[in-house]
């Protein structure tokens, strides 16, 4: 029954004009908005010195009657904050798909082995301890992968219906160190320490330089190929397990493989633009209204869509008003009416 | 007091005396006082000894008077006050005992038994909630970190049993704490905060007052306990006087007499800058941003930094912005571009934070070498505690290095010896002024 299901929904988004061109404008809108994002912003730079800015790196001339301060805004401010919003919404989206399939559960999202959570507790631990901006990247990525080890390891300890007994170490865990980052917040100085972990836990770009891009862009880029490489045999996981084995896979491996490379992407993302919620959780529901809930598709659409949104919401975060608006409002703002036109236009099944 | 009450304590008086006599115990002080202030003193006197006083009428130990010219002139540190107005002038060391007894809860007792203090006092605190506070206040707790500070401003520290002190979290500011306070450590060993409060444990420490913030989250909860709650929420220059008045009021005529040095101090330092500054234009009056726990969070125009800068003589870039702390991005601070930069004096923003950062070169600050660490002793200068003259002073000397004739170690000597009653240490506090 499953399976007649599953073949009628690919029978449905098999190759039909209208959707392929909806799926190659979708795939190109992130490339369409970083390029406009980057010409936004509180300070007015003509469009043309924003373009001399960007390419001055490879010809020089170029830089030629831009002022330092249109040089700097352009290549040390906005370029790296954009592509992080980019890389940043990418991962969420794309994790967010893959968990959903391999757990089998619309309501999930790659925090569910509780990768944020420990994130949030190793910057917590390292703003306590005074570290620098990367040590801190570093505490919030360690910890994210520590927290996901443990939720892996006590799922072990059981060998029957391992899913389920992982999601709940992963609650588990997570509720762990939501509470350790509480501790951590209580005992935080209010006028040092208690403000930077506040600041970091709401999640927001304004500080993101070059320096945090390199790890973020490395680990985004490879764990989308991953999941990009891994597409359709997502689908046959959602089927189940019983199904996979038979169709001759190892869903065992498979899944962790795919946890492994989500949970590194996430911890990268979480690490540098801190705990954005909302985007893992409903843009891969976006994604199925628009091209449908194949994996084949839907992967690649969760990737861009997830960069596409995030980068609009933290352009506007940066330009609506002259102070930041936290992303996790805007998200909320933005996102939700959003998703209700576009459930009100496509009627797909899940 | 009602009258039956009145009758024993009336016999304890007289036994007392009658005590005294038999067991002679002369005061080791001579004693003068103005006529009219005669009758309390002798009840003070009474009360310490046993006998009733002899007063001298020239060269005493002690005098007695509402006479400011007795004072040396020009100086910040206010004399003992035992009533309204009138205060001990002290010229022997052997008259410090008594004085400490006449300022003390119990010498305050002694004059509100006698009638010459009011039992209770009425004030309207910062929110406007009438209180009626019994005196004396013998136990006071200060969860609001910057209130600790405004009671040790008026002299009333050893009336605290508990209190939060914002900025003596650090190794260092709890060894200056220490230093300034011996009961720094036991003071601050609860956990109060605007967030949080142990109830049973408040309970336990039965206050007399609490002072608080308006906006601490536990103001019901406390309520339930019957302890009058003083609502401070001083963002303003004339909120933190009126903060200072208030625990003037509440805790005796001492500590008003201090309340009312430290205004007037305050208002003394701030027309001296103003006067050095008044005759500039905007274009002249250097554009300020001040910066928090992190490079991009800077103040907005409710908060009481914005003032600092304004009484400074500086313009705050930010002060359009609302509410607490502001979130911006590099973008806006380049619109602004700020002559000078001030980073609070807590968090981990350091000058080099900014220098090294090769994002901020673009800042006129930046370039002009003009980025300052705001100093601090204990209590932060940039917030709204007695200490912020020291911070207005500091500012007016660095944004206006040739025309401030005001010297932030020498004020700081001033200050900490005429309102903590500490001597600080001069190579120290030079230092963290000049740095």
């Amino acid at each position: 029954m499953r399976l007649l299901t599953m073949r009628r929904v690919w029978a449905a988004s098999a190759p039909a004009r209208a959707g392929d061109l909806l799926y190659a404008a979708l795939l190109l809108l992130p490339f369409a908005l970083i390029i406009a994002a980057l010409m936004v912003g509180l300070y007015t730079i003509s469009v043309e010195n924003v373009l001399r800015a960007l390419l001055a790196p490879f010809f020089p001339d170029l830089a030629n009657g831009l002022t330092t301060t249109e040089l700097t805004l352009v290549q040390r401010i906005r370029l790296p904050r954009v592509l992080s919003a980019a890389l940043i919404g990418a991962t969420l989206a794309s994790t967010g798909s893959a968990f959903q399939g391999i757990f089998k559960n619309p309501l999930v999202d790659s925090n569910l082995l509780g990768v944020t959570s420990g994130a949030g507790f190793g910057a917590a631990l390292a703003l306590l301890l005074g570290g620098t901006t990367l040590v801190v990247q570093g505490f919030a990525f360690g910890f994210g992968l520590l927290a996901v080890l443990l939720a892996y390891a006590g799922s072990r300890i059981y060998s029957t219906a391992p899913m389920i007994v992982l999601t709940l170490m992963g609650i588990l865990i997570g509720s762990f160190f939501g509470s350790l980052t509480s501790l951590m917040k209580y005992v935080a100085d209010p006028l040092n320490t208690l403000p930077a972990i506040t600041f970091w836990l709401l999640g927001g770009l304004t500080g993101v330089t070059w320096q945090s891009v390199p790890t973020l862009a490395l680990l985004t880029v490879c764990g989308s190929l991953f999941l990009w490489s891994v597409r359709w045999r997502l689908n046959i996981l959602s089927l189940g397990d019983t199904e996979a084995t038979t169709l001759g896979m190892n869903p065992n491996r498979l899944k962790l493989a795919i946890i492994v490379c989500a949970t590194l992407m996430t911890a990268a993302a979480v690490a540098v633009g801190g705990v954005v919620g909302w985007v893992g959780l409903v843009i891969p529901h976006a994604g199925r209204i628009l091209v449908g809930p194949d994996h084949k598709r839907l992967i690649p659409v969760s990737l861009a869509l997830g960069a596409s949104f995030l980068l609009v919401i933290d352009t506007l975060s940066r330009t609506l008003l002259s102070t930041e608006v936290p992303l996790g409002i805007l998200t909320g703002l933005v996102g939700v009416p959003l998703l209700i036109v576009l459930l009100r236009r496509n009627q797909t099944g899940w | 007091m009602s009258s039956f009450m009145r009758l024993p304590l009336a016999l304890l008086l007289m036994f007392t005396v009658l005590l005294g006599m038999s067991n002679a115990q002369a005061a080791p002080f001579t004693l003068q006082a103005d006529e009219t202030l005669q009758p309390a003193v002798a009840a003070l006197y009474t009360a310490q000894y046993g006998t009733a006083p002899t007063f001298v009428t020239t060269d005493a130990d002690l005098i007695a008077t509402t006479d400011r010219t007795l004072l040396p002139e020009d100086s910040v540190s206010v004399p003992p006050h035992f009533l309204p107005d009138a205060f001990f002038v002290v010229r022997s060391e052997s008259a410090s005992a008594f004085v400490d007894f006449a300022i003390s809860p119990d010498g305050q007792q002694t004059l509100i038994d006698a009638g010459f203090l009011p039992a209770s006092v009425t004030i309207v605190d910062q929110v406007g909630n009438t209180l009626d506070i019994p005196q004396p206040v013998r136990r006071a707790i200060t969860p609001y970190s910057l209130a600790t500070y405004v009671i040790y401003g008026v002299g009333a520290a050893d009336r605290l049993v508990a209190g939060g002190y914002l900025g003596a979290r650090t190794p260092e500011g709890a060894a200056r704490m220490e230093a300034i306070d011996p009961r720094f450590p036991e003071l601050s060993s609860y956990v109060m905060n605007q967030r949080e409060i142990n109830i049973e444990e408040i309970a336990n420490l039965a206050p007399d007052v609490i002072f608080a913030s308006a906006r601490s989250a536990w103001l019901d909860t406390v309520a339930e306990l019957g302890i009058p709650t003083v609502l401070f929420q001083g963002e303003s220059p004339e909120l933190l006087k009126q903060s200072l008045t208030l625990a003037g009021q509440i805790f005796g005529p001492n500590a008003a007499a201090r309340a009312a040095a430290w205004i007037a101090y305050y208002d003394r330092v701030l027309s001296a800058v103003v006067a050095q500054t008044s005759g500039l234009s905007d274009a002249e009056r250097p554009r300020v941003l001040v910066i928090g726990t992190e490079p991009l969070r800077v103040i907005s125009g409710d908060m009481y930094q914005t003032d600092i800068v304004a009484a400074a003589g500086g313009q705050s870039v930010s002060a359009e912005l609302k509410g607490s702390w502001n979130d911006v991005n590099l973008e806006q601070v380049v619109l602004w571009d700020p002559d000078v930069i001030i980073i609070v004096p807590y968090g981990n923003v350091t000058v080099a934070t900014l220098t090294d950062s090769p994002e901020w070169q673009v800042i006129k600050a930046v370039q002009d070498g003009k980025v300052y660490k705001m100093p601090s002793w204990v209590a932060p200068w940039d917030t709204p505690v007695p200490d912020s003259v020291l911070g207005i002073i500091w500012l007016a000397q660095k944004l206006f290095p040739e025309r401030i004739a005001l010297d932030c170690s020498a004020e700081a000597v001033t200050f900490f010896n005429a309102f903590y009653g500490y001597d600080i240490p001069r190579d120290d506090i030079a230092a963290v002024c000049a740095s």
